[in-house]
């Protein structure tokens, strides 16, 4: 295991790359609680060190496990959690098989940003902003999480509590995210700017083709990205008609918790809801190539 | 643009370029601020007893200034840490300085600043519900009051056949120079000494010097490279405290602001609200009323120039026989206004400009019609009275609505094309000087400004001094020197380095030249030019070597010298027209006009820009990259005042979005391809004609998205920034 000592005016930080997760997990647990982190991307990490938000004196960089992959089991794909957004970003059968995948993750950030960043850091730092994780709820993800006893899996959907605090116990680490099959699916975003910014509101919809059903999630509200039953329902099954799409943001309008802050009024947010998810939805029934 | 047109590439590509955050000296202490807890405080006390108890930590309040500050505590107009009361959230009340930053910050943390919270004053709109009265004059919320009329202007609009009147508000916007403010500073031997990133050292120089209570003599400021000023580093910030503490430590003190920082203690434009009344008789405007209120921060009385100076871009270059304007500086708890490139002007330009459009349409004339019928010819007088010099506004509003008539006609749904226009004069601030020193190889041109990024001092000066002397550029030497050193200039601001520092640097240079006529026994003229590595000067057919027109002693001491001098030249305006307050002659008359060309999301609001034209009056052309890098820089920015950028104050004057995250500038995503088109021959009063540019064209970019938002969608707003959520209310969606 790598270990550096960084000394910049700031702080002392002590930098771990182990490049096993048993040693990883070893680093962290030898280090009092409260100043050690983990980096996997640092997006929110580097921020909060210099605003100070963050003691950590230990940072345990997770860059050299062997988790930056990705694997395609017949329909179903396992991304490593290390893995930066921007290789998932170019791969082929993302754009083609998860297009809402492929959009949500272009939606990231940056260029620079994406090829640092990973999907496991933005599940394990769960902001309500998080574009990704609104198209995982549609998509079904699941995670799978290592620990040194062994290997335990749940739905993104449960893993993901609040802003900042997720399901995962002290001693585990995000080992994939595995995302059953491939939808026609699609992710839509309201912001400032198209490049660097937080999304107002972000709409996700996918649809299965194993039950013919859709699925549609929220993002870009506190405390975290949801999922709409109900909206998902009024789609009914395959193509909706204009109906039904419009009934169906009808009802996401109403079911959001929706807040007032400095990105956007509530109002305007509720707005949003049926544009963007109407939007998602005509997206997401366009013919491409290797879906369904 | 070639690297021999910047001088300063080379240096900084290879990092050679010391910048303020750059700056450190051996045994140097990092220095922190204690920032005020609340917006608005009676202050009881500030402890520094926990910050000093922290290794080689120094601090230093509010009691300890009169034991440091030889004058018993400097400007006590200004003190630099409140003695009784916080004005503004975010104000210093304390500095401590550590040996490493973490530590600086941890004794920042540890003093314990005690206050009673007081009502804050952060809503202009709530402090005045109803609009000001002749009461306001002597109210300690207003810090100037402005007022003009001329010609009849009640009966005019009593007359007049239609009457239209308008609410506008504008936001508060930031500079977000990419180096923060940073310098570095050491007291030893009575000298009071600082490295800082400035765009006016001597402005510095005479601030600190004030505050402080020191004598201006014993100040030395010297400028490090500067990475974009904006306006927001025209004067001192962070440098008498940096010297407070370097006098406390017996060391030299490092002190830099962080970005979130930089957003709460930076000087800036802050909100305000703007009615307009236009009333026409057959399709002719006959009188105009304009009524400004100017957040101005935590400003003293009599020390703001916001209102009377942009009070004259609300009337716009229009013709208007009869007019009221009046403006009022409003005192609020927040931080002083600062100037942002073009101080308040590109707001101004979006009302007057979207205000005079609403009128048009309201009385189904051609907006673009309407405002060309009234525009100013040479000659004509402006409101304040004085006759409009040479303009290439009305030959650049033709242009762009030529290019606006071709855009339209290719115009798909949902986009729309709308032109603004606006004007600017060349500032002089306090006059500059310059000194030129020629010998046989070459000509150096000494002087107190550094190069801020814009090419102002090094492209700019560089061509005057070319131009002037005949020699290329790759000849000239522009050389900085500290202000203990170098001649006086007021700064980097106001569009004014190369085209008024170019004055005294073109009259340098002609007194050199006049020199070497004299000793070539001639009064005619006299150009300089290279021959293989030496110069020659040059009279009709006669050319005599530079090296020999020299006298030994010059030789010896490096050179002949000569100085240039330029105080400005302003105009003069009719003072019967002016009821109270100050107002300020042009000094010419720099002429822009944009057009742009958007799409409208008709159903989330959002605004695509997607073509952009600049036509920019120059007088002449100085150096064509360093031209058209201003106007591509400004467009950029302007877009940012125009869609995004927005500084969100709460009701308790807290700054609720200090940081780049949500303060929005534009990214290359929002920059549309740009074309832009110079129009020479309007002279102005810079060097050979040229006029200033570095602020006229972000001034009509606001009013022309504007226009063409309106254009696309029919929504009209009277509110910056456009936002999608602005837009979309507009066209109620909301």
């Amino acid at each position: 295991m790598d270990r550096l000592r960084v000394i910049g005016p700031v702080a002392e930080l002590e930098i771990f790359t182990p490049g096993t997760p048993e040693e990883a997990l070893a680093a962290i647990r030898a280090a009092p609680e409260g100043e050690v982190a983990v980096l996997a991307g640092g997006t929110d990490l580097l921020a909060d060190l210099e605003e100070e938000r963050s003691r950590a004196r230990r940072i345990v960089s997770l860059r050299r496990l062997p988790w930056r992959t990705l694997d395609w089991t017949g329909p179903s794909l396992s991304i490593g959690s290390t893995l930066p957004l921007r290789a998932l970003e170019l791969d082929p059968g993302v754009r083609s098989r998860l297009p809402g995948l492929y959009e949500a993750v272009h939606a990231v950030g940056s260029v620079p940003l994406r090829h640092r960043a990973t999907l496991g850091g933005n599940l394990a730092r769960s902001a309500p902003a998080s574009d990704l994780i609104p198209v995982l709820l549609a998509l079904d993800a699941e995670v799978e999480l290592f620990a040194a006893a062994g290997v335990r899996r749940l739905s993104v959907d449960r893993f993901v509590r609040a802003s900042r605090v997720t399901a995962i116990a002290p001693g585990e680490l995000i080992r994939s995210i595995r995302i059953p099959e491939a939808r026609p699916s699609a992710f839509r975003w309201q912001r400032v700017r198209l490049a660097n910014d937080i999304s107002q509101l972000a709409v996700a919809v996918a649809l299965s083709p194993s039950d013919r059903r859709w699925r549609v999630a929220v993002g870009g509200i506190p405390p975290r990205a949801i999922r709409l039953a109900e909206a998902a329902t009024a789609l009914g099954t395959g193509a909706p008609a204009e109906a039904a799409v419009r009934r169906a943001g009808e009802i996401a309008a109403r079911a959001v918790p929706l807040v007032a802050d400095r990105r956007a009024s509530e109002e305007y947010r509720r707005r949003l809801i049926g544009t963007l998810l109407a939007r998602a939805v005509a997206s997401a029934l366009l013919p491409r190539e290797g879906v369904g | 643009m070639s690297a021999a047109k910047r001088p300063d590439a080379a240096v900084k590509l290879a990092g050679g370029a010391v910048y303020g955050t750059d700056l450190e000296a051996p045994g140097m202490l990092w220095g922190a601020l204690v920032l005020a807890p609340v917006a608005h405080g009676r202050l009881r006390s500030v402890d520094l007893a926990g910050a000093r108890a922290l290794d080689g930590a120094v601090a230093v309040g509010p009691d300890d200034l009169a034991s440091l500050l030889p004058g018993g505590g400097g400007d006590p107009e200004r003190p630099i840490f409140p003695r009784a009361e916080i004005s503004y959230r975010s104000q210093p009340v304390a500095a401590v300085a550590a040996p490493t930053l973490e530590t600086a910050r941890r004794a920042a943390r540890a003093v314990r600043v005690d206050a009673e919270p007081l009502g804050v004053v952060a809503d202009l709109e709530a402090l005045f519900p109803e609009w000001p009265g002749s009461e306001a004059e002597r109210s300690p919320d207003i810090a100037a009051h402005v007022h003009a009329r001329h010609g009849g202007v009640e009966a005019a609009f009593r007359d007049a056949e239609t009457v239209v009147r308008e609410t506008y508000r504008t936001a508060s916007i930031h500079q977000v120079a990419l180096e923060p403010h940073a310098c570095l500073a050491e007291v030893r031997d009575g000298v009071w000494r600082v490295w800082t990133t400035t765009q006016s050292p001597f402005g510095v120089r005479e601030d600190t010097a004030s505050l402080l209570g020191v004598p201006e003599a014993s100040v030395v400021v010297e400028g490090t490279w500067v990475g974009g000023g904006f306006g927001g580093k025209g004067a001192s910030l962070l440098e008498p405290y940096a010297l407070v503490l370097a006098r406390a430590a017996g060391r030299p003190v490092r002190l830099a602001l962080g970005y979130r920082e930089e957003f709460l203690l930076g000087r800036t434009t802050l909100p305000a609200v703007v009615r307009m009344e236009t009333g026409v008789t057959a399709g002719r405007i006959v009188a105009r009323r304009v009524r400004l209120l100017l957040d101005v921060g935590t400003s003293l009385p009599g020390r703001d120039f916001a209102t009377g100076y942009s009070i004259g871009f609300l009337l716009g270059p229009y013709r208007t026989p009869a007019f009221e304007v009046e403006g009022y500086a409003v005192r609020t708890n927040k931080p002083p206004f600062g100037p942002h490139r073009a101080p308040f002007a590109p707001q101004c330009v979006f009302v007057v400009e979207s205000h005079l459009a609403h009128v048009a349409l309201e009385l189904g004339l051609d907006p673009e019609e309407f405002r060309a019928a009234h525009l100013w010819k040479e000659g004509d007088p402006t409101p304040l009275g004085q006759p409009v010099g040479p303009c290439g506004l009305a030959a650049a509003f033709e242009a762009a609505r030529a290019l606006a008539r071709r855009w339209r006609a290719e115009a798909a749904p949902g986009q729309g094309v709308g032109i603004g226009a606006g004007f600017w004069s060349t500032g002089t601030g306090a006059g500059g000087e310059a000194l030129a020193r020629l010998d046989g190889r070459g000509l150096t041109i000494l002087q107190g400004e550094r190069e801020i990024g814009s090419g102002s001092v090094l492209v700019g000066l560089r061509a005057v001094a070319a131009h002037a002397s005949g020699l290329s550029p790759a000849r000239i030497q522009i050389e900085y020197a500290d202000s203990s050193r170098a001649p006086f200039d007021s700064g980097v601001f106001g569009s004014r380095t190369t085209a008024a520092l170019g004055r005294a640097v073109e009259e340098a240079v002609r007194g050199l030249l006049t020199r070497l006529a004299e000793r070539m026994g001639t009064v005619g003229p006299v150009t300089l030019e290279e021959a293989g590595d030496g110069l020659v000067a040059v009279h009709r057919s006669e050319r005599r070597s530079v090296e020999e027109l020299l006298t030994p002693e010059e030789r010896a001491a490096g050179g002949l010298e000569a100085s240039g001098r330029h105080y400005g030249r302003a105009g003069s305006i009719d003072e019967r027209r002016v009821v109270a307050g100050t107002f300020y002659p042009y000094t010419d008359f720099t002429g822009s006009v944009h057009v742009a060309l958007v799409s409208v999301d008709r159903e989330t609001g959002s605004v695509r820009v997607d073509r952009y034209a600049a036509f920019q009056d120059v007088g002449r052309l100085v150096d064509e990259g360093s031209a058209r890098a201003q106007v591509e820089g400004a467009v950029a920015m302007g877009l940012g005042t125009a869609l995004t950028e927005e500084a969100i104050w709460s009701e308790d004057g807290r700054l609720e979005n200090p940081g780049l995250l949500d303060y929005r500038i534009p990214t290359l995503g929002e920059i549309p391809p740009l074309e832009i088109t110079f129009l020479e021959g309007f002279r102005g009063a810079g060097p050979d004609g040229a006029k200033g540019l570095g602020e006229p064209p972000i001034i009509p970019v606001p009013a022309a998205v504007a226009a063409a938002v309106r254009a696309a969608s029919g929504a009209h707003l009277t509110e910056l920034p456009l936002s999608a959520e602005r837009v979309a209310r507009a066209l109620k969606l909301l």
